[in-house]
């Protein structure tokens, strides 16, 4: 048993048990969601151990953790800030958005605030084009759209998941 | 089967390919070249780069009728596509019609090559692949010159990244064509480079251990179209042009590789021309366009300020220099003073015209010639081996391959490359062995058996042994093949036991009729370039060389180093009067020696080798000899003419026809027929815009094929399938069985410093219960007395080896060649 197995045993038995042995590399999309729950991000250990589940080379598994933006080769904030940029929300301004959050933030794209709350990242396409600007939030095990946004209700947002935090963090305490 | 075949116009040409070819290989047919980046004929297609866009109309059909609508002058009216379509993914049709001259199809190539621009440095003067880059040759041919793209918004990345010690990336040249990507995963099955990222920040990484952690690695410089790979040999060390390229054969396996020795004039070795890189040159039915790392890197020795320039004769006890003269008129007299008592032992790494003037030499004497090896079972080889037509690449779906007691990864790497693509394409692949190898994962069928027990095994396939319910099946699957190949190996075996798998093996195919046509036979995965040509010579290895040895009176030792491969050899050629060494380094056997005699090195003279497939194959002179060295073939004749004998000394060439007068299997043969050469598809080699690698045109000759020893419809002496097994138990001391790995401490790969973290050390690998049983834990230092000798060895557990035994590999500082039992024990340590 490898350590992801370890740590998630039903869930990783879960998973492997949807695909037939020959398909087991198709369990690599679920298995890296599931790698990042707990710390935002895919460790190299989870990597191996992945490649293992899988079948598949380490360098494979890191070539989807690099092509989906979904998953997280770093450490990063608690909610990450994933604003499209590709050409239909460019076309609806999304560049001006993301350059407006990033001054608010006081962040630049690819960094964390000093509280270790936000990090603000720049993706492709996340099928919402008609709705830009738009971002998702990934944080917490969870991912949120948002559509239709200013810099005014994206802080909005951005209270909201401090409130959030802060709010769990004294259930937790 | 017939192909259907599909006829089509390219431009002015009229063209008739077979169904399922792609357009861009049916214009390289006619010689319209179609611009390719990301499309190679050994790899999948993939249209990533968009360079090979065309004008492609097809035949209009009325929908009614389903004919052909006719023009009025009765031609079939052509509807063109209203987009330009990629020529390396559409296949052909009937009646199509491809347009490649058209302003649309220039204007596209323009904009490909600019947009590919946008982030590309053109760093040209300072790249490795200026002068055969196929990016410079599209921009030179199609580009627009200038861009309408902002400069500052290229693309700035690491330009120095080692993916490993032997290959560099350049991320800013990567044009990410994922032909390395592809070769890595589809060719050699090593994905071990990936893209990471996506769109303009996309990056090739590695992630394996140690990094690119492939035999083939080298490769993938070749088939780069820019400069964004490079070997570590090779980066910044000359520009193409300033290069000649001499056709050569790798020696580093039995496979016989055809490549090209580049070479360059330099001032450091005075003006002489010097070795720059090892490049394959295209033979389809040998290596295709591909060679290994060994073949690629293991070319520096011949450079090594180590090698011996001048005869050595003991004098007072030490090795002094003396002329030739006084060397060969002291060998002459002692080998006539030998007489019966003159014992040649030779190492297969010599060309045939070394093995033939040295058995000549030999016999004029009386005296004995022996092949150095730990394998065994040539005189099966021989009678049984590939004939004229056989070709590994065209075997698969109703054919089979049986490959037993082999590490062929290892031992021969283009061989599992080629046996592996065989089971891909439909060949049953029967792999035994009595470890795990890389090819079970492509066998219909890996068996095993208890260490030591091959031959029992291959009876066991034939039915007549007793095995596990599995060989059975590998029988019925075997019965109905079209064509057989055997190989065997000797992982785990030493000199007896390869010898009773070989005739195991033979009498497996002369029992199903597999042998005397083209691609049914017998293949050998020897240790050495040309052991098979001493076979067919008539060398065979001494069943006890201790006792050969011993009685010698005078020992010639010829690319042999028995002295240094166990201790029991150097004690019984102690007792030889003299002991003469025909060498490239002072080896230990040399060192012992009363006279040696230093020799030309295969790039720095002609000759031939026959490859394991029973295929001869040249060599020319790629770099002079350093002064004071002489090919063994002419210090043989040299030696022949002082004691009377007539032996051709004067070129390689002239050599090989009194070989071919005298051996059976060479009947027929010259230089000229080796030399001749075939046209080779794919087309891959040249210099022109459907760029199939740095790989080199075979103009210099394919080889041949030895003739069958057997007539037709004979066959050889019965034989029954021979059982005698090696030590198989060990009794209270560890058996410790040998297997062969690529990168050995052999004498030749040491010079090539690049490869010094690849290269196999003494490790001990045996399974974790026998490991314990012998009071062993992973990592601890251990020493083992066996074969007369302590070598001390670091213990790696592996879950994958059968219990009951360790595997050590051959060549690294411990004398190991067959089975043997040996006395273990944990080391103190301090
Ligand atoms: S490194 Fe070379 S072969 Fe690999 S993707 Fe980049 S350009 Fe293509
Ligand atoms: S496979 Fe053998 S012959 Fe070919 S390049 Fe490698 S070592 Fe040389
Ligand atoms: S382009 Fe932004 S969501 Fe589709
Ligand atoms: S798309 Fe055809 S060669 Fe790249």
């Amino acid at each position: 048993m490898n350590e992801l197995q370890k740590r998630y045993p039903e869930d990783v038995a879960a998973i492997l048990k949807k695909y037939p042995p020959e398909f087991r590399r198709s369990a690599i999309m679920p298995l890296l969601y599931l790698a990042q729950r707990q710390d935002g991000h895919v460790s190299g250990r989870s990597v191996t151990d992945i490649a293992e589940l899988t079948g598949l080379s380490t360098t494979d598994v890191t070539s989807v953790v690099g092509f989906y933006t979904l998953f997280h080769a770093e450490a990063g904030g608690r909610y990450r800030i994933q604003v499209c940029t590709d050409l239909p929300c460019a076309l609806r301004g999304a560049d001006d958005f993301l350059a407006l959050l990033q001054k608010e933030l006081g962040i630049s794209v690819g960094e964390t605030t000093p509280d270790g709350m936000f990090t603000i990242e720049e993706v492709k396409c996340l099928a919402a084009c008609h709705r830009a600007p738009m971002f998702q939030v990934q944080g917490d095990g969870d991912i949120t759209y948002h559509e239709h946004q200013t810099v005014e209700s994206a802080m909005q947002v951005l209270k909201g998941l401090r409130q959030q935090a802060q709010k769990s963090g004294k259930e937790a305490a | 089967m017939t192909m259907k075949m599909v006829t089509l116009r390219i431009d002015e040409h009229t063209v008739e390919v077979p169904a399922g070819t792609r357009v861009v290989d049916a214009a390289k047919k006619v010689g319209v070249d179609i611009p390719v980046f990301c499309y190679h004929p050994k790899l999948e297609s993939v249209g990533m780069c968009r360079m090979c866009l065309v004008e492609i109309g097809r035949p209009v059909v009325d929908r009614a009728s389903g004919k052909v609508v006719l023009e009025a002058d009765g031609s079939p009216k052509i509807q063109m596509a209203p987009k330009l379509e990629t020529a390396c993914t559409t296949p052909v049709s009937d009646g199509m019609l491809v347009v490649t001259t058209s302003e649309k199809v220039a204007a596209a190539r323009r904009e490909v090559v600019e947009f590919i621009l946008t982030s590309h440095p053109l760093d040209c003067p300072i790249c490795d692949k200026g002068g055969e880059c196929p990016l410079q040759n599209l921009t030179m041919a199609y580009g627009s010159g200038t861009s309408r793209f902002i400069f500052d918004e290229k693309m700035r990345s690491a330009k120095h990244v080692p993916l490993g010690e032997l290959i560099y990336l350049d991320r800013e040249r990567c044009i990410q064509c994922g032909r390395c990507v592809r070769f890595q995963h589809e060719v050699v099955d090593d994905p071990v480079l990936d893209f990471y990222q996506r769109g303009r920040a996309l990056e090739i990484i590695t992630r394996s251990e140690p990094g690119f952690d492939s035999v083939f690695s080298g490769n993938t410089t070749d088939i780069c179209p820019v400069g964004a790979l490079t070997t570590a040999d090779f980066r910044f060390g000359a520009r193409p042009w300033e290069m000649k390229p001499a056709a050569s054969i790798c020696a580093q396996c039995p496979v016989g590789c055809n490549i090209v020795y580049d070479v360059r004039r330099e001032a450091k070795s005075s003006g002489k021309p010097v070795i720059k890189r090892v490049m394959p040159r295209q033979n389809e039915s040998v290596n295709e366009v591909w060679i290994c790392d060994k073949g690629r890197f293991v070319h520096h020795y011949n450079e090594s300020a180590e090698r011996l320039t001048q005869p050595l004769m003991r004098v007072d006890g030490e090795l002094t220099p003396v002329s030739w003269q006084q060397a060969l008129e002291t060998a002459a007299a002692k080998l006539k003073e030998a007489g019966k008592g003159l014992v040649t032992l030779a190492g297969g790494r010599l060309s045939n015209e070394d093995l033939f003037n040295l058995r000549e030499l030999t016999r004029a004497q009386g005296g004995t010639t022996l092949l150095h090896t730990h394998m065994g079972g040539g005189e099966w080889t021989r009678q049984l081996g590939l004939n004229q037509g056989s070709n590994l690449g065209s075997l698969g779906n109703g054919d089979a391959i049986v490959v037993i007691a082999s590490d062929l990864h290892q031992e021969a790497p283009l061989w599992w490359l080629r046996v592996k693509q065989a089971a891909q394409r439909g060949a049953t692949l029967i792999v035994l062995n009595a470890r795990p190898t890389r090819l079970d994962a492509y066998a219909a069928h890996a068996l095993r058996y208890q260490p030591g027990e091959a031959a029992q095994a291959v009876a066991g396939l034939m039915g007549n042994h007793k095995t596990p319910a599995a060989f059975q099946t590998a029988r019925e699957a075997l019965a109905g093949a079209a064509n057989l190949v055997v190989f065997f190996g000797s992982d785990g075996l030493g000199l007896t036991g390869t010898r009773a798998l070989a005739q195991t093996c033979a009498d497996l195919l002369m029992q199903s009729g597999h042998y005397g046509r083209p691609n049914n036979g017998l293949v050998g995965v020897w240790q050495h370039s040309n052991d098979q040509g001493a076979w067919e010579m008539g060398y065979a290895p001494a069943a006890d060389l201790v006792g050969s040895l011993k009685k010698a009176k005078v020992a010639l030792l010829a690319a042999a180093d028995p002295v240094g491969d166990e201790p029991a050899l150097a004690k019984a050629l102690a007792g030889a009067d003299f002991v003469i060494v025909q060498e490239m380094f002072l080896t230990a056997s040399a060192e012992k020696a009363d006279l040696v005699l230093p020799v030309a090195a295969i790039p720095e003279r002609e000759g031939s080798l026959t490859s394991g497939e029973r295929r001869a194959q040249r060599f020319y002179p790629a770099v002079p000899a350093p002064d004071g060295v002489r090919p063994d073939y002419t210090i043989a004749a040299q030696l022949g003419q002082r004691l009377g004998l007539e032996l051709e000394g004067r070129a390689a060439g002239l050599v090989f026809l009194r070989l071919a007068q005298s051996e059976p299997a060479f009947a027929g043969l010259s230089y000229q027929a080796l030399s001749t050469a075939e046209e080779q598809w794919p087309i891959v080699g040249r210099r022109d815009l459907y760029f199939g690698g740095t790989t080199y045109d075979n103009n210099q000759g394919m080889g041949t094929h030895l003739q069958p020893v057997l007539k037709a419809g004979e066959r050889p002496a019965a034989v029954a399938a021979a059982l005698d097994t090696e030590l198989m138990d060990a009794g209270d001391n560890l058996l410790v069985l040998p297997h062969t790995r690529l990168f050995d401490q052999g004498s030749l790969v040491r010079f090539s410093r690049l490869l010094v973290e690849r290269v196999a050390t003494a490790e001990l690998r045996l399974n974790p219960a026998t490991a314990k049983h012998f009071g062993l834990a992973e990592g601890v230092a251990a020493s083992l007395n066996l074969n007369g000798a302590d070598a001390s060895v670091i213990v790696r557990m592996d879950d994958a080896l059968p219990p009951g035994a360790a595997w050590l590999p051959r060549r690294v500082g411990v004398p190991l060649w067959a089975p043997a039992a040996a006395q273990v024990k944990v080391m103190e340590r301090d």
